[in-house]
């Protein structure tokens, strides 16, 4: 299964604002926050507020599935049924206690790499949680403060930690240009190694 | 035809050979994308849209209806906001439905036999027609 690498490499942080924009043109809403699912990582999906300078919060969120599209200047939606009520997502107190953000990232031999401060993902239409970045921990030993570090294209979770192949500290990038590139290689090397 | 070329016309009834109008807009829907309606200035009655159904021709020199009874207000909410410029296609943010933005839509070719949209036209692009999926006050969305 080799899926070429789509172009677009965001941080998750990178969409709070992002205006959310219907495959008919309209404009309805725009991305509060990213809502972190409790195991594993990846993204539940966003809150949202609505358009403009003095924007309300919302009721209703955008979930991860009902993303069509996600690109450098909006999130794009078939159109506004695909909402759910915002506590649908995630209940609001384990919302803001399961975030992945702070949580470690550990290698499954023990290694601990650092603290989560954002997530990667392949944007397009391929969307995909494929890496964090962490404020790198010494056992890394990079100059850099914050690295990317790639995530395998399925993951054993944990409530606590969250655990990567040991070789992901091989292919970890100081930014996102070559990112891709370093998830791709990863990849391909524990299909080696499963294979 | 390229709007551009195509504004200003002059709209002449054939049925008292009399100038009854000016083509000031265009109004593209998707799916296939064309030119569903005109926008009309210089109008002498209430109503300023005409739609492509009742143009009889649209030459070279002048847009030919029957009489100038066809050109009439808006009938529904999505030909009241045409009517308002909200749809305009010029000037609209062209997004993929990626999400990434290409440009600005300046000018868009058409055929004048079917007002068929056969491209819209940026600075630095030009998209077919055909990619067109949807079109509303923030953007004019394409398919990949």
């Amino acid at each position: 299964m080799t899926t070429p690498a789509p172009a677009l490499v965001l941080r998750a942080s990178e969409l709070i604002g992002r205006p959310v924009v219907t495959l008919g043109g309209e404009l309805i809403a725009e991305i509060k926050d990213v809502v972190f699912e409790r195991a594993g990582g990846r993204i539940a999906g966003f809150t949202l507020r609505n358009p403009g300078l003095f924007s309300r919060s919302r009721k209703d969120a955008l979930p991860w599935t009902g993303v069509h599209g996600l690109g450098r200047d909006a999130v794009m939606v078939a159109d506004e049924t695909v909402f759910i009520p915002a506590k649908e997502l995630a209940p609001r107190k384990q919302a803001r206690k399961a975030d992945v953000l702070h949580d470690r990232v550990l290698t499954d031999n023990g290694r601990d790499l650092g603290r989560v401060v954002d997530v990667v993902l392949y944007g397009g239409t391929g969307l995909e949680v494929v890496g964090y970045e962490v404020e790198a921990s010494e056992t890394l030993g990079t100059a850099a403060q914050r690295v990317l570090i790639p995530l395998p294209d399925t993951m054993a979770v944990s409530g606590e930690h969250l655990i990567v192949p040991a070789a992901a500290t091989e292919f970890v990038s100081e930014d996102l240009a070559g990112f891709g590139a370093a998830v791709d290689a990863f990849r391909s090397r524990l299909r080696e190694e499963a294979s | 035809m390229l709007f551009s070329q195509a504004r200003k016309r002059t709209v002449v009834s054939t049925a008292t050979a009399t100038r009854v109008a000016r083509v000031d807009g265009f109004v593209v829907l998707p799916g296939p994308a064309r030119v569903a309606l005109l926008r009309l200035g210089k109008v002498s009655g209430h109503g300023t849209l005409l739609a492509w159904e009742d143009v009889q021709g649209f030459g070279p020199d002048a847009v030919t209806v029957a009489t100038d009874a066809v050109i009439r207000p808006p009938r529904d909410d999505l030909e009241q906001r045409a009517e308002d410029n909200d749809l305009d296609i010029l000037g609209k943010r062209l997004l993929s439905e990626q999400g990434t933005e290409l440009g600005t839509v300046t000018d868009v070719d058409f055929d004048p036999e079917t007002g068929a949209v056969t491209s819209l036209i940026t600075k630095t692009d030009t998209v077919a027609g055909q990619r067109l999926i949807g079109l509303g006050s923030y953007a004019a969305v394409v398919s990949a």
